[in-house]
């Protein structure tokens, strides 16, 4: 029963996984993207971004799921993502990725904003463009700064990632449970505890590994 | 001919004159000091040299080039290449945190170069640096370095860029006694090394030792102007005397 069981959990952490990279591989490119816009000057461009901030951080993801998913079909008679295996993991995929870019782009915001105007006027009297500037001299120093932050999402990631069953996308959690139906035993939904642990663990010693390669300078 | 010519250069934040027509002019080879008190507008005279601020009204004439009139505006790119007239030194030293001294020096030459001449110009910063008694300190990081010596990779990092004119914006401010001898002694090598400087600076001493020209500035205009002599033995401007006699007591 306990293989059984492992594999069948091992099958639902594959869905977990798939979730969680693809929503990083997306969200974080997207999130630097609004981070840009959300301190742009023009406030037509600011404002509207910082609203939609606003909004993704101040409701539940939970909320944002079911919005996503049945929205198009119950406001517009659209049903976007069709009611198949897929086109729930989109509707998924969707939501986190959305979610999380604004996360992210508020943690980019305050790593870019903490540089200290001496560093970009350091550059620009040394005949620097502004490319070079940022390439050259800011990035590296906002990744020091952000990677701490950036770790703490990416671990709650791992374990949000098991609000997508509200919409039926198979995912760890999902398979745990449904022996509870099947065999009515309970243990195997305490039992994906084991991996969400063993992942998140992997992941702080892979940050810490990064954060020790930065250490180098301050 | 002068190497800089500067002519009634004018500078407001929010309605406020912090330069109110400011005019004077430097010979290649000499030795310029700002004195006054903190708000008479001197920092902001060498912010606008170095274009971190666009004066208002003005004009700014290098080797007999101007190199910026309020009344023609300027490109992005022409500013760019500009500035180049003009290193600059800050209080604060702003040296890159991520790249050790050596690194420092040479990152914005190499920039502007193709790669062959990369062999040059990590000689030329090695070189600089020695001069600037930091020949065991190059591969250093600058959170390694103390305040005095990041402030000489600092002053190495500007020379590097071989500037007409070495500005220097409070250059000890931001170091202990101990530690403002070591940067003093720097400049002062380069004032007998015939660089072209203008030095933003409270050390009224030092500047009477080193400078050829004395600027006492007060409340965004030039109050005394004229040698070490001249302005700091014997001010003619009661508020240049009001501010020595701080000093001297």
């Amino acid at each position: 029963m306990f293989f059984t069981v492992t594999m069948s959990l091992l099958e639902g952490f594959l869905g977990t996984l798939k979730l969680f990279i693809l929503t990083l591989v997306l969200s974080l490119p997207l999130g630097l993207f609004i981070s840009l816009g959300s301190m742009n000057k023009n406030i037509m461009v600011k404002g509207p971004i910082r609203f939609i901030i606003w909004v993704v951080r101040g409701t539940p993801l939970m909320l944002q799921l079911l919005i996503i998913y049945y929205g198009p079909g119950i406001f517009f008679g659209v049903p976007l993502w069709g009611g198949g295996t897929d086109g729930r993991f989109m509707a998924a995929l969707f939501a986190f990725v959305f979610n999380y870019a604004c996360y992210f782009s508020e943690i980019f915001r305050g790593g870019i904003q903490s540089i200290p105007v001496g560093q970009y006027e350091a550059a620009a009297v040394l005949g620097m463009d502004k490319k070079q500037t940022f390439f050259k001299i800011i990035l590296l120093q906002v990744v020091k700064r952000i990677v701490p932050p950036i770790s703490n999402e990416v671990i709650t990631l791992v374990k949000d990632t098991s609000l997508a069953r509200v919409i039926a996308v198979y995912e760890i959690i999902w398979n745990g449970q449904s022996f509870i139906k099947s065999s009515g035993i309970i243990w195997p939904l305490f039992y994906t505890g084991v991996f969400y642990l063993l992942f998140s663990g992997l992941l702080t010693l892979l940050f810490s590994y990064i954060e020790k390669r930065l250490d180098y300078f301050r | 001919m002068p190497i800089l010519e500067v002519k009634n250069l004018k500078k407001c934040f929010d309605k406020t004159d912090i330069l109110k027509g400011i005019s004077f002019d430097l010979e290649k080879g000499q030795t310029l000091s700002i004195l006054g008190s903190s708000g008479s507008g001197k920092t902001t005279l060498l912010r606008c040299l170095n274009f971190l601020e666009k004066p208002d009204a003005g004009e700014i004439v290098v080797n007999g080039e101007t190199i910026f009139d309020r009344a023609k505006p300027v490109t992005e790119a022409q500013i760019k290449s500009n500035r180049l007239h003009f290193g600059m030194v800050f209080q604060q030293f702003n040296l890159f945190p991520q790249y050790t001294a050596l690194e420092n020096v040479v990152l914005a030459p190499k920039l502007m170069a193709s790669a062959d001449k990369y062999p040059e110009i990590i000689e030329m910063g090695k070189n600089l640096l020695n001069k600037m008694g930091l020949s065991d300190r190059m591969n250093n990081y600058p959170h390694q370095l103390s305040g005095g010596q990041q402030q000489r990779v600092a002053i190495a990092r500007a020379l590097a860029m071989s500037p007409d004119i070495l500005c220097f914006d409070e250059p000890t401010s931001a170091l202990d006694p101990e530690l403002t001898g070591e940067v003093l002694k720097v400049i002062k090598e380069l004032a007998i090394g015939n660089t072209t400087m203008i030095i933003v600076t409270h050390e009224i001493g030092f500047a009477h030792d080193v400078s050829d020209q004395i600027i006492f500035m007060d409340d965004g205009v030039i109050a005394d102007r004229g040698t070490p002599a001249q302005v700091i033995d014997n001010p003619s401007n009661p508020r240049t005397r009001q501010f020595l006699s701080n000093y001297h007591s």
